[in-house]
Order: C-alpha cells, then structure tokens, then sequence
C-alpha cells in the first residue's frame, strides 16, 4: 500500500484529532472508500455517525437538504438544543431560514465585488513578500499564508490594522480549539463547561463578542451604515431580524471561518511547491494555469475536513439505513482524494480541469460564501511569489494542526533562493 | 428532450437530456464550458446564468423571488432573458430549446 499519511495503518480513529496529527489519514479514507462507503463510526465522546467517504455520495446528500439537515449542528461534537441555538449561525441552518440569510451577504462576496478587490490583495502580497524572502529561510505559515487573509479580513469588514492580530489570535483559538498551541482550552481535554454557550464553546468567542459590540457602537456614532456587518443587521425580505446571539456568532463565524480556511489553503500550495518542484516553473509560465490552480491547490489543502449533517427521516443507501435523528458526517476530505473522480489524486496538478473538488461544500445551499474571495487571495499570491522565487524547498518537517475538522499545516519552515 | 447551448465564441454544444433533470445538472453532465453549478441547485451560487433564446422565453418562465435576487449578483450582465438554469427542468415542452452562455 503507498504510505500517504505517516503512522495511519488504514484503520485510524476519525474521532481522535490525534488520528490528524500527521495530516488526514488517507490510507484510511482511502480504505473505507473502497470497502466501506457509508461506514458506522463509534464515537466514544458522544452519539456515535455515519461516515461519508465517497464524492458521488456526498455530492448526492449535500443538495437533499430535506432529508440531511444543518439545523441540529455541523460538528461532531453533540451539544445540547440550549447549546446549539445560544452557538448558532446560518451555517447552523436549512434553507428557506439559511436562503434568507444568505441573501443579505450574497452580494458583498459575490465574483464581481470580489474581483474589486483584487488590486488590493496583490499591494498586500507584494508588501508581505518583500517583508519576508529575504530572510531566506522562515516559516510560510505564519509569515505568509497567515497575514493575507487577516490583512483581507480588515478591509472586507471594516476592521483597523491595528486590531487584525489580535482579532486573528482569537480566532485561531475558536477554530483550532483542539490544538494545545492555539488555545488553553483544548475542547476534548475540557473539565469545565463554563463557556459551553459561547462560540466554539471557547472563551475567545467571548472577547470576540464584546469587541464586535464595542465596535458597532463606534460604528453607530459615527454614522457609519457600510460594511458586511451592518448588511446582516439589515431585515431580511421576511421582515425577520438577526437577534443579539445569532450577530455575535456571526461575527465570530466571519473572524474564524474566513481566515484560517484560506491560510491553510496557501499553506498547502507552498508545501506543494516544495514537494513538486516542477509547480514553480509551470507557475512562471503562467497563462491559462491561472485559471485552474487556485481550485486544485484548494482541493489539495480541503481546510474543512468534513462537517456534520442530521437525517430528518430514514434515508437507505449501500444496502444500509440510515435512521432519523443520526449524525452523518461527509468528509470532504476524501472526496477529494476520491480515484473515481480526480486522476492521480494525491498529486497537484494545477492544470486539472475540470476540477470537481468539494473543498467549498460545492453541491448545496451551503457552498462557501467567500470561495471567490479565497480563490482570488490564493491566485494573486502564487503569482506575486512566483515572480521573486527560484526556487523554495523544505527547511525541516512541516507539522499539522491537531484537529480531525480544520485540516492545516499550522508549521512550515521553507528556504527560497530569490529569482 | 434536445438542448443546445451557445458559447460566448460562436461555438454550439447539444445534447439529448432526460425529463426532469434542470438545465444546469444537463450543462455539468455534458461539461458546457461556463455552467459550473458550484450549489447543485439550491440558489446559493449564481453560477449556472444563462441568457434563454428569445423564441424560448415564454416557454421558460420568470425567474421566481430567490432566482430573482441571486441574478443581480451574476457574473455577467443580467438582461430580461437572464435565468439560473438549475431553476428550469428539462421537459418535452421545451424539446429544441437554445441557452446562450454568458460571456464571463
């Protein structure tokens, strides 16, 4: 068997976030893709699920949101109804509630004000490169994937500078709430539940929230209507209005959800650049590739490892039933792996096309609502880097982020040898 | 039921579909270049736009509240014959129906 995940003997516990520790564990979604498609997985910290390993499978259920719903939770993790709803935002929800919610935001991220943006985020990449290659040899996490979308996050929300680092901390300790280097309150290893009302059942969630609220008062003083936030304070068409919960996980939600996802995006390219030596080069020819890479290194690096879904009534596949009330969790990142869909799938190959990758939740109501914001970060980087490189390799192992939900490289030491 | 699709560059793609399927899952199924799909046709995406042939319009129909408001945030320029194509079904009625591709 080709060893894709070090230490994963094809029989990993997906419910362990060690079991992530050196990366997803390939040979074993790889396994229960083959044998297993719709695998009942025990869960000794709560309700046991099913697994979805297969793309055409996942594909399939994503739209049928009638029958696999958001409305009971999105993680793996169980929380109580008093929880969910204190924790929830529009991720957390079906449409027509999530299509009302939605449209107050479609505009601000939509391709076309995206591409507004563009000249920006090439002034903060080059500002971000000329900083950092000349050191030679540095981490590409932290000095380059993370700044462009804490950079970014500024200016789509309306954020000062000066706040960006520390907003970005504290989300780094919502999202990563199980890896001991981002937060003191590592989820699994828990003894209290003092903050199990609070985002991400997080105390960071809680800072966030009284930043937020200091801030749309400053906002409110000052006149000042523009910016996402104040778009989905707006009434829906319904007339419905967000209450005070739902806008602070909201916020929490825009910190979190859109920033490491493209980091770990970029961080998963540089890799890829240094274990594909080829990929500069094809990078400097440029050209129509720029069309098709930001998708393939997306699916390379799938931030999202999976998220959850709850079946409404008894729903029957691969000669199995799933019953109402089960979890089902669909691991996109074997979908993306997935040998019926992608040809060589454990290679980047930035010409694929087309690319059916699920690394957005493509197929359903839920499909990422800033995916053209990520692909045009992730483009105009790789053009601005390789434009000084000629040449990046690795300068040691790089380490993921223990965690079986966020899927990311949160060490990256690399070398590059300036063009 | 028979499609055709017109590309931005002249060039035309048809094809044979089934009843009952939209017209953006027939696009994607035949790889038309510019019809993506990326929701699966849950109104969450906008990136199935096509323009319907004028001797198709009344044929298709009007695009419905939720189709309405995610054709304003279209890539191409929205015109009276704009639709999300996930949104119209393949049916013997529109049996020869022509969608033109946006330029992107």
């Amino acid at each position: 068997m080709t060893v894709w995940t070090p230490g994963d003997d094809g029989y990993a516990d997906l419910t362990s976030h060690d079991a992530f520790a050196n990366g997803v564990p390939h040979n074993t979604f790889s396994r229960l893709r083959c044998e297993d498609p719709l695998h009942w997985t025990e869960y000794a910290d709560g309700q046991d699920f099913w697994s979805v390993t297969r793309h055409a499978d996942i594909a399939e259920m994503n739209k049928n949101t009638a029958v696999f719903s958001s409305a009971r939770g999105i993680r793996m993790e169980d929380q109580s109804y008093e929880e969910y709803l204190a924790r929830r935002t529009f991720q957390e929800t079906d449409p027509p509630e999530h299509s009302q919610t939605r449209m107050k935001l479609m505009k601000a991220f939509s391709r076309t004000t995206m591409a507004q943006y563009e000249e920006d985020i090439r002034q903060i990449c080059v500002d971000i490169l000329d900083d950092v290659l000349e050191k030679g040899t540095f981490d590409a996490t932290k000095e380059i994937a993370r700044q462009l979308p804490m950079r970014m996050l500024g200016r789509i929300v309306g954020l000062p500078d000066e706040d960006l680092p520390w907003l970005v901390e504290k989300g780094d300790a919502l999202i990563a709430n199980t890896d001991p280097d981002f937060t003191t309150h590592v989820l699994d290893k828990l003894d209290t539940d003092e903050f199990r009302m609070m985002p991400f059942n997080s105390p960071a969630g809680a800072e966030l929230y009284a930043y937020a609220k200091e801030l749309m008062e400053k906002k409110e003083k000052a006149g000042d209507t523009s910016g996402i936030l104040n778009m989905i304070l707006q009434p829906a068409k319904d007339g419905s209005v967000i209450t005070d919960t739902e806008f602070r996980n909201f916020f929490c939600l825009v910190v979190a959800a859109g920033n490491d996802t493209t980091r770990y995006s970029i961080a998963a390219g540089i890799q890829a650049m240094c274990h594909q030596p080829e990929l500069l080069g094809q990078m400097q020819e440029g050209g129509d590739i720029w069309d098709t890479a930001p998708d393939e290194i997306i699916r390379w690096a799938t931030p999202a490892i999976y998220f959850r879904r709850t079946a409404t009534q008894d729903h029957e596949m691969h000669g199995k039933t799933i019953r109402a009330g089960d979890k089902v969790l669909y691991w996109f990142a074997s979908a993306n792996r997935d040998e019926d869909v992608f040809d060589d799938p454990f290679r980047v190959n930035l010409a694929r096309s087309p690319n059916r990758h699920l690394s957005f939740g493509q197929g359903g109501p839920h499909v990422c609502l800033g995916m053209w914001l990520a692909r045009l970060e992730v483009r105009v980087l790789f053009q601005e880097l390789a434009k000084r490189i000629s040449a990046i390799e690795p300068a040691g192992p790089h380490r993921f982020l223990r965690s079986n939900f966020v899927g990311g490289i949160k060490e990256l030491p690399v070398t590059v040898r300036m063009a | 039921m028979k499609v055709t699709w017109t590309l931005p560059g002249g060039d035309t793609r048809m094809a044979e579909i089934e009843a009952g399927i939209s017209l953006m899952e027939a696009a994607v199924a035949h790889d038309v270049p510019g019809i993506i799909g990326e929701c699966g046709g849950c109104l969450s995406c906008a990136t199935c736009h096509v323009y319907v042939d004028d001797a198709w319009a009344d044929k298709t129909g009007e695009a419905e509240e939720f189709e309405d408001a995610m054709l304003d945030i279209a890539a191409a320029e929205r015109r009276p014959t704009s639709r999300l194509s996930c949104q119209i079904q393949a049916h013997p009625d529109l049996d020869g129906l022509v969608l033109h591709v946006p330029e992107e």
